[in-house]
């Protein structure tokens, strides 16, 4: 066999079916939660996925130990431009979240979570602690997450600043730890909550955790897009209204249908076995993505796809969990669904990454 | 084959790597349950939550009847009246419509930024919600309005029936006023809304189910800002299933037996007097002509107008305004012993040409009982009686019949039970009875009740209506009608739906040579210009009967009260109960001045009027060749 025809047969082409249907769904779904915005999300979502691919695929191509070496870098540049946009960036609903390049709003913050997940694989690559890390091993590494939540926290985007917290953490949970260590991390997290809660967030973010654990909350007001949302799922039932029937969106009832709450409108409208069958993808992308850490050649490749499995995992629990009504609304987008090119891209990149170190497994 | 990292450190990373699979897989399945819960478990419910937010009901006002006098006059009738509201979500240029409305509805700067306030504070779905700026405003201002919204948007005019009365004050006791619904009638069967109206009293309340006819409904479908909306197919198909429109019901028309002009004429003749109640009836059927309380109200007003200063107005007023004195009750004084003369000819213990001494005094048992007139009236029969109003010849009436015996008399007149107008409380008055005494009066029943009984004091009330109908039954020879004010029930178009004709009620079950000689006594009481306590009620060329009556109630009244209450309180109920002409009765009158004064010397020249006014004014009824021929000298002592 050749050595290109080996290269073809060591490629995660589940992997890349998982993706691309989950690009066809959300294509398919945008196609009618944009109705009635007058504008074509679909399409727009279509070239995003398309040059997403092209990225993918470019990510793919390059050994990711030679990439390995511009991970300091990128992580420095991230800092950087997550440091702009507090200085420069374009003020949305209050938040400063996006750089203005001129032709496409920037969302730093996205690529702040690749930036964590690559520095963290690299740093543990790096700092092998066979008997297990401390809490004094791991200052590095609260140093290394906490300056982008810091900033990202005060643009302010709690969305953001928990997904560094959560994949952070997930990665943690790859590697062994001193009981000890355990025992700090937990303490220090008990620790953390409420001054977090205090002090760390805006009232209106308080306001929205407040209006998930109580239920007279009204409706009208801050709790208008939850309720909307939990009436949008609900009322697709078991099949669903159809394809471009959901009266949620087309009466403008629930608000964000395209973007933070893409998946109330597939719901509504593909019912259970539509929301059952994109959990499969969402499912699928997550447990490949940890079966390629467990395949890795080396820890930073173990760590990046725990890491990615992580950001997916994460987006799909944080976003359901709201449009759901489980969780508080944070404006955390779900991977592909959600029409956005900054978030697109990010998610292939991620892709392009577990598919480079899949390639790459042992040695051949 | 071992796929374990390169470097030796690699222990552990399969099992950890399993561990997480399997938090992935707990987790998602919470999802998956979760969403089995909200499609499944509550999908039946939330299906119909999205069913509600595109589905509108707007409420289609039903006109309500109008109501007609005798002549076919418009008494109250529903005019459309226009309200303005802003939709806060709607509104594209705050400061072009607070500008705009500022001109139009010429508020002053501080409203406007009260308005500001109201509009720019509404959140998420409130900002569908109308808010109401300025009621009822004028076809001027809503050409206006329109061109300002036209502009600006946000603006929204809506339709709404105003109740209008275009006679005012006049006969508003009998027609009563509209008000806003309170809580237990918007909670009942559904049919009002907050922003009904329903009948609040009168002949509004009591006719309320056939004014007020069925209100409609019309259901479409709407986006999220309120406005209509056709993009949504599946939501045209779930409102299939239900009506989509029903148009709503007029309510019918009812004429009355009352004239206004009739209740112009009532209120008129009793200008100079602050309180009281008059009513004008037809004899021979009960049909009441007019019937009227002073002082009045303004309906208009009290129907969903009412400001501040016209409320504080009657609610300060000594006169009871909003009573309907009509239909409520009071002492009657002497107008009530035709009681006691029907009932002493009845049981035989009374020949009415026995000339029997009447002086100024009776004493009974340890008590003197006055009579009005300290002089007394010396030798009188039942017809100088009645015409001087001799209280001892009936002190000795009553003694003799005893009060249950009168009682029962006073019951065939219709004392002692409600009328049956069924408006505005009406009262049923009290014919007292031994165990009324024993029952209600301190001490218990003494006999000496039957005196004050027998002239109209004691414990005896009677309503002017009441009244009005006992006397109807001596002027047609003993029928007792029910007294009637609605004639009959039409649709819009025209077409009668039910008449209501004359009701008997009862009968005096009197010989008639009784009710004649009661009758006789009656028309002396006008017509004898020496002793009849009513003269002023005569009118030359027609024979009027009537009896005056003067309650003694007279409270001294002190504290903050101004002079005019004091001096009003300090009077006498003043009464006149009468018919003419006397030969053949077309008109009973009663006429009731609370506090004022005579029945001789202040009801009975108003009721004079009334008569006179009626048979010159609305309908001739007086032929002019009956004359009063004075019966012999004999029978003045």
């Amino acid at each position: 066999m050749s050595h290109f025809g080996k290269a073809i047969g060591r490629i995660d082409w589940l992997q890349i079916l998982l993706v691309l249907a989950l690009c066809a769904v959300s294509i398919y779904n945008l196609h009618s939660s944009a109705r009635g915005t007058g504008r074509s999300y679909h399409i727009d979502q279509l070239w995003f996925m398309g040059i997403g691919l092209v990225l993918m695929a470019a990510v793919a191509a390059v050994d990711y130990r030679n990439l390995q070496r511009l991970v300091p870098l990128f992580y420095v540049g991230v800092v950087l431009s997550l440091v702009l946009v507090l200085i420069v960036g374009k003020v949305v609903n209050g938040s400063k979240r996006w750089l203005d390049l001129g032709f496409f709003g920037f969302q730093p913050s996205e690529l702040a979570k690749l930036a964590v997940i690559l520095t963290l694989a690299g740093w543990f690559q790096k700092n092998p602690r066979p008997g297990g890390y401390t809490l004094k091993d791991l200052v590095p590494v609260a140093l290394l997450v906490g300056i982008p939540m810091f900033l990202i926290i005060n643009e302010p985007d709690l969305g953001h600043t928990l997904m560094l917290l959560f994949i952070s953490g997930s990665m943690l949970a790859y590697e062994r730890f001193d009981r000890r260590a355990l025992v700090g991390l937990l303490v220090m997290g008990l620790i953390a909550a409420p001054l977090m809660w205090q002090f760390g967030l805006r009232d209106y973010q308080r306001d929205r955790i407040l209006t998930l654990v109580d239920g007279r909350a009204d409706r009208l007001g801050s709790g208008w897009h939850a309720a909307q949302s939990r009436v949008a799922v609900g009322s697709g039932q078991l099949l669903g209204k159809g394809h471009g029937e959901g009266t949620q969106v087309a009466g403008g009832f629930l608000p964000e249908s395209h973007t933070d709450f893409a998946f109330a409108n597939l719901a509504e409208e593909q019912g259970f076995v539509g929301g059952l069958l994109l959990l499969g993808i969402y499912l699928g992308i997550i447990l490949n993505a940890l079966r390629s850490a467990a395949m890795a050649r080396d820890r930073f490749g173990g760590h990046v796809c725990v890491g990615v499995a992580a950001l997916i995992f994460w987006q799909v629990v944080m976003n359901m969990g709201m449009v759901l009504n489980l969780l508080p609304v944070t404006g955390v987008t779900l991977p592909l669904l959600s029409y956005g090119g900054t978030s697109v891209w990010t998610v292939m990149v991620a892709m392009g990454l577990l598919l480079n170190i899949h390639l790459r497994r042992t040695v051949f | 084959m071992s796929r374990v990292y390169l470097d030796s450190s690699a222990s552990g990373y399969q099992a950890r790597v399993r561990r997480l699979m399997w938090i992935v897989l707990a987790t998602i399945g919470v999802l998956v349950l979760r969403l089995g819960q909200l499609q499944l478990i509550e999908g039946d419910e939330l299906h119909d939550s999205s069913i509600r937010n595109f589905a509108r009901s707007t409420k289609l006002p039903a006109n309500r009847g109008t109501i007609l006098d005798r002549q076919g006059r418009v008494l109250a009738i529903n005019r459309p009246s226009f309200d303005l509201y802003v939709i806060p979500g709607r509104v594209r240029d705050i400061e072009g419509l607070l500008t705009g409305l500022r001109d139009v509805l010429q508020i002053d700067e501080l409203d406007a930024l009260r308005l500001r306030e109201r509009i720019e504070e509404p959140r998420g779905m409130w900002r569908q919600r109308s808010i109401l700026v300025s009621r009822d405003i004028d076809r001027k201002k809503v050409a206006q309005a329109e061109a300002l919204r036209a502009q600006v948007d946000g603006i929204s005019i809506q339709v709404r029936y105003q109740r209008e009365y275009p006679y005012g004050e006049i006969g508003a006791h009998l027609l009563g006023y509209m008000g806003k619904p309170r809580r237990e009638e918007l909670e009942g069967q559904n049919r009002y809304t907050a922003d009904s109206l329903i009948g609040r009293s009168g002949l509004e309340r009591r006719y309320e189910e056939l004014l007020r006819g069925e209100d409609g409904f019309e259901r479409y479908i709407v986006d999220a800002r309120g406005a209509k909306a056709d993009n949504m197919p599946w939501a045209e198909r779930a409102l299939e299933k239900q009506a989509v429109r029903r148009e709503p019901q007029r309510g019918m028309d009812i004429q009355l037996t009352v004239d206004a002009e009739v209740q112009r004429l009532l209120l008129n003749s009793m200008s100079r007097y602050e309180s009281g109640a008059a009513v004008l009836m037809d004899p021979r059927n009960g049909e009441i002509l007019g019937m009227v309380s002073k002082p009045g109200f303004d309906p208009n007003a009290w129907s969903g107008r009412l400001t501040p200063e016209a409320k504080r107005q009657v609610d300060e007023s000594p006169y009871n305004p909003m009573f309907d004195k009509s239909v409520q009750s009071y002492f009657p004084g002497s107008v009530y012993k035709v009681v006691a003369a029907l009932a002493a000819l009845e049981e035989g213990i009374l020949d009415p040409n026995q000339l029997i001494e009447s002086p100024g005094y009776y004493e009974y048992g340890n008590r003197i009982f006055h009579c009005y007139k300290r002089a007394g009236h010396g030798k009188v029969d039942l017809y100088g009686a009645l015409a001087a109003s001799a209280d001892v010849y009936f002190y000795r009436l009553g003694e003799q019949l005893g009060i249950d015996k009168m009682a029962t008399y006073a019951e065939r007149f219709g004392f002692g039970t409600k009328p049956g107008l069924g408006i505005n409380g009406e009262s049923a008055g009290i014919v007292p009875t031994k165990a009324y005494h024993e029952k209600h009066t301190a001490g218990g029943f003494q006999h000496g009740l039957a005196l004050s009984t027998a002239i109209g004091q004691g414990a005896v009330m009677v309503s002017p209506v009441q009244l009005a109908t006992a006397f109807s039954a001596l002027a047609n020879g003993g029928t007792v009608y029910e007294p009637r004010v609605v004639q009959r029930v039409l649709t819009e178009e025209g077409n009668e739906v039910t008449r209501y004709d004359a009701q008997v009620r009862g009968n005096l079950n009197a010989k008639p040579e009784h009710i004649a000689m009661i009758n006789t006594g009656l028309i002396r009481v006008v017509n004898d210009p020496n002793q009849g306590t009513g003269h002023s009620a005569a009118i030359p060329g027609v024979v009027v009967a009537g009896k005056t009556g003067t309650a003694q109630v007279r409270e001294i009244q002190r504290g903050p009260l101004t002079e005019n209450v004091k001096r009003f309180k300090d009077r006498d109920h003043a009464w006149f109960a009468g018919f003419a002409p006397a030969e053949s009765p077309r008109l009973v009158v009663v006429v009731f001045l609370e506090h004022g004064g005579g029945g001789g010397k202040d009801a009975a020249p108003v009721a004079r009027a009334i008569l006179e006014g009626y048979h010159q004014r609305i309908e001739p009824v007086f032929s002019t060749t009956a004359t009063y021929t004075p019966p012999k000298r004999r029978n003045y002592p």
